[in-house]
């Protein structure tokens, strides 16, 4: 266990951005190794100042230090300058906490949260001095692993990864640990690689490529079959029942360097029922558990003062429908202890309020009420998803937002002192026609005159995103819309916004979605492509600068592979699906009923708060939502057209509210 | 009287890779964990008001970095009436959320658990590699430190340059009316003298990865680093660690540092060859 950091330290001068390989960050754990530690190295597969803020690796990071049999060190990729520098060196990848080589762990293990950096986890594969493909791999080579959303689609990584985790990691990493631990206590001798794989496989949502043979009809996958009768023939995902008993991070990483998301995050919500049929995160993490508002207070107060954070994120994927969002943002915005600390007559009288931020806001929760208590502190910037133009495509993707919730938010927004905000579309979506993208404009065009009653500086940015289609949603059958398409409808919306100043247009390349379509529902041919992109130095193609079609089409050439087949065809009800084999909770039938209930038009309301209508994901695993509040946060009918003050009738696990005297009150949600 | 607390303090070890930026969010954090009365600036987004010495450029190691904390109004009370049983010196001390500090002046010594100096405060809230070694309350209405520098020193090895060969190389470049040197700056490649900007070059020894040289270069007309020196020096060889040591200013009794080390504080230094 040397350290080679020696040997890494002169070649930063030379490199952009060196901070990004110090570690040094406030919560750095001081990993120890030995014979009897089961060793992780947790690998995201982008750089460090995106890499560093994911939680989902930091929840991780310290669940494995605080056990006795495990350490966890992190490594980010190196960007292309200082690859360059170690590769002529001959340095392999390292762990930015103790600088030691990738290839001493036990296990390296990749965070994957987005398809298009595939290419980066061959990259660190090879740079930790590893065979890329897991068969070809030593025994005592290291064990890679993955997880993350994009592990409900492994497939096209399958080759090179030993074993996926399907789901919420908190409990899986400690069977996964003990079981390598033994394994390494007998010396992972000489053929016994194969054992542990065995192993692996038999714990309940660890899911190992190299256990099942796959089966071909054409261009048609025809089956997936375990090889040996102990191997499951669906490898369930592993979900994480009540988040009160998992804190965690308790001790956030607080980077030296600028990072993506430089502040205190505290996730208060898992899972989300809004039941957007384009949203794999919505369909794949069910049901909703809120954390309770106790515990968020109390990872948020300690959370400020152990890191000097002046900025918290409340994290989930549609915060306003937090139980009791009104209240835990006022109470936030003075967790900093605001009274304590005089500014006197120098500073502004909010020179000690936290400013808040809420990713992912639902615009139909978003009132001028939760506005107010935001816009108390430094005002945060401010993302509505209104996803689709039109009330018509919108009722087909079930995002069920009216206009004029959207008006509403927006006037809450403007009316509170902000005078920019960002709309976020997606274009390409199933039976999207141009009137339906043209709408895209006149929404944000509307937003902009509400704005000018508050502000001469009113402004929006529409963010447009070409649509992919996901895994383990009612739209996986859906063919995407090829480039030209996508590009034709951003051009659409542009004409329609004519010389509307207020309106910044932004938009996502076309031709990275094709590339994302081909990882997405790609089945375990599709490595060899990612493989021969790897080879041809097609890194980092999240980053625009470096991306090239070209060469994911010349790869698809090469290894006899169809774009129409894999990406832009629209898939049958009794097409084998390459994830099939993956369960993600949610029975087959309801995706499909969800898709022909899509193209009719139907909506599907939020089984929070209204009657279930078994999609799978609580009756598979006999588990279910844990919300404190038994209606919407912010009442109506949430755009549904149904009264979802029932929302009592439903089977819901209520949190009982906290008992008096004990903290701040919650508050009265509904 | 408004008054700012100047802080000394060092950039050694890994830290060294982060930038300017990078020390100015830092440390703003370090304040608000401490919980110090510093002043913020007015307006919509108020921001800490931290003013910092010459900038130091990344990667380079230094003992004598300085940042300005102009407090707020009543942040500073009379040490001897404060906080009943507190242990510590009669003085001045300020009140932060974290408990309250005295400065640290020379020779002041931190008295014992639950009481430390600002400095210590600090230290302890900074990353490792940076660490406080003086805090001292100053005038508020005093220039900024920016302006008031006006030289800084300097120790930097060459890296595969023997002691000799260092001392030739640089008796030839005292020697010499004018040092003329390219940059690449703002995108364009600019020469110009360096010669009248260094005040004192000597070889001090040798570390194991080469020789260590001392200089003394002026911050005017143009401030000039280290890295500027070495292609000069010697052209076939790289710089190592530079390490900026002082940070001058004109004093009433000839040169002065802004703040010098106070023996309360120091710790964890880590020497050049580490």
């Amino acid at each position: 266990m040397t350290t080679l950091w020696p040997r890494l330290e002169p070649l930063l001068p030379r490199v952009s951005k060196p901070a990004r390989y110090i570690g040094c960050e406030d919560g750095m754990q001081r990993p120890t190794v030995g014979p009897h530690l089961t060793s992780w190295l947790l690998a995201y597969p982008d750089t460090y100042e995106i890499g560093l803020p994911n939680q989902g690796l930091q929840i991780l990071y310290e669940l494995l230090n605080e056990r006795p049999d495990a350490s966890a060190e992190r490594t980010y990729a190196p960007w292309i300058d200082l690859e360059a520098e170690m590769r002529a060196a001959g340095l392999p990848l390292f762990s930015v906490d103790t600088h030691r080589a990738a290839g001493d762990f036990d296990i390296i293990a990749f965070n994957l949260s987005a398809e298009l950096v595939y290419t980066n986890v061959l990259n660190c594969i090879d740079l930790a001095g590893l065979d890329v493909r897991a068969a070809r791999r030593n025994d005592d080579d290291p064990l890679i692993g993955a997880g993350g959303h994009c592990a409900y689609n492994p497939e096209p990584l399958a080759d090179f990864v030993d074993f996926f985790v399907i789901g919420d990691g908190e409990e899986v990493v400690a069977e996964i640990t003990e079981a390598v631990g033994a394994w390494k206590r007998t010396g992972k001798r000489p053929g016994t690689r194969a054992t542990i794989l065995r192993d692996l496989a038999g714990i309940e949502g660890v899911y190992v490529p190299a256990m099942y043979d796959i089966a071909y009809d054409g261009p048609a996958l025809a089956a997936v079959t375990p090889k040996y009768p102990d191997v499951p023939a669906l490898v369930a995902k592993r979900t994480v029942a009540d988040l009160a008993e998992w804190p965690y991070p308790r001790r956030q990483l607080v980077p030296v360097t600028e990072v993506v998301h430089d502040r205190l995050s505290v996730e208060v919500f898992r899972g989300c029922t809004r039941g957007c049929r384009f949203c794999q995160a919505g369909m794949i993490t069910r049901p909703v558990r809120e954390r309770p508002a106790a515990q968020v207070r109390e990872m948020v107060t300690s959370g400020l003062e152990r890191s000097g954070y002046d900025e918290v994120s409340l994290m989930s994927l549609s915060t306003a429908d937090y139980s009791g969002i009104a209240e835990l943002v006022r109470d936030t915005v003075t967790a900093g202890g605001a009274g304590g600390n005089t500014t006197g007559g120098t500073g502004g009288a909010d020179a000690n309020r936290i400013s808040v931020s809420l990713p992912s806001m639902r615009v139909d929760a978003f009132t001028v009420d939760v506005a107010a208590q935001v816009s108390r502190a430094r005002r945060t910037g401010l993302t509505f998803a209104p996803e689709a133009g039109s009330w018509r495509l919108r009722q087909i993707i079930n995002k069920l937002i009216t206009e004029e919730d959207l008006y509403g938010a927006v006037r809450s927004a403007y009316s509170q002192g902000w005078h920019r905000m960002k709309l976020y579309f997606l274009t390409g979506l199933p039976s999207e026609m141009d009137p339906d993208t043209e709408a895209i404009a006149h929404l944000a065009d509307a937003c902009t005159r509400i704005g000018q009653e508050y502000t001469k500086r009113a402004s929006v940015t529409v963010s447009l995103g070409g649509f992919v289609p996901k895994p383990h949603t009612p739209f996986q059958w859906f063919g995407q819309n090829p480039p030209e398409e996508l590009a034709r409808k951003v051009r659409l919306v542009r004409s329609a916004l004519g010389r509307n100043r207020r309106v910044q247009l932004k938009w996502h390349d076309p031709a990275a979605s094709t590339a994302e379509g081909i990882a997405s529902r790609g089945d375990r041919r599709v490595g060899a492509v990612i493989e021969y992109v790897w080879r041809k130095g097609g890194t980092f193609q999240e980053w625009s600068e470096r991306f090239d079609l070209s060469l994911w089409e010349e790869a698809m050439a090469a290894c006899g592979l169809s774009l129409d087949w894999y990406v832009y065809r629209h898939r049958g009800e009794h097409e084998v699906l390459p994830w099939d084999h993956i369960g993600a909770g949610l029975h087959r039938d309801f995706l499909w009923h969800d898709w022909q209930d899509a193209l009719a038009g139907h909506g599907l309301p939020d089984c929070r708060w209204t009657p279930c209508y078994d999609c799978g994901a609580c009756t598979e695993y006999g588990i279910e939502h844990m919300v404190a509040s038994p209606v919407a946060p912010n009442g109506g009918s949430q755009g549904t057209g149904q009264d979802l003050a029932t929302g009592h009738l439903v089977p819901v696990e209520l949190r009982p509210r906290q008992l008096a005297g004990a903290g701040a009150p919650s508050g009265g949600g509904a | 009287m408004s008054l700012k607390l100047r802080v000394r303090f060092s950039k050694v070890g890994k830290i060294r890779f982060i930038g300017h930026r990078d020390v100015a969010r830092v440390t703003e954090r370090a304040v608000r964990k401490v919980g110090l009365p510093v002043a913020y600036s007015q307006g919509f987004s108020p921001r800490m008001k931290l003013s910092f010495g010459l900038a130091l450029p990344t990667g380079y190691e230094s003992e004598a970095e300085f940042v300005e904390l102009p407090l707020v109004a009543d942040a500073v009370r009379d040490g001897g009436a404060a906080e009943p049983g507190a242990r510590h010196a009669a003085g001045p001390v300020i009140v932060c959320r974290s408990g309250t500090h005295a400065p640290c002046e020379h020779g002041l010594q931190s008295a014992g658990p639950g009481y430390c100096t600002v400095a210590e405060a600090l230290s302890e809230a900074l990353p490792v590699g940076m660490e406080v070694s003086a805090a001292t309350l100053v005038d508020g209405r005093g220039p900024s430190l920016q302006a008031a520098v006006h030289s800084c020193g300097w120790q930097f090895e060459i890296v595969g340059l023997d002691a000799s060969a260092a001392a030739k190389a640089v008796a030839d470049f005292l020697a010499a009316g004018t040092v003329v040197t390219e940059r690449v700056h703002k995108g364009e490649t600019v020469s110009s003298d360096i010669r009248p900007s260094v005040e004192v070059l000597q070889v001090v020894g040798c570390s194991d990865r080469g020789a260590v040289l001392n200089a003394e270069l002026s911050a005017t007309p143009r401030v000039v680093r280290p890295s500027e020196l070495v292609p000069a020096l010697a052209p076939a060889h790289e710089m190592g660690i530079a390490r900026r040591t002082h940070q001058w200013t004109s004093g009433a009794a000839g040169r002065a540092e802004p703040a010098v080390p106070a023996v309360c504080a120091q710790k964890n230094k880590e020497p050049i060859s580490g």
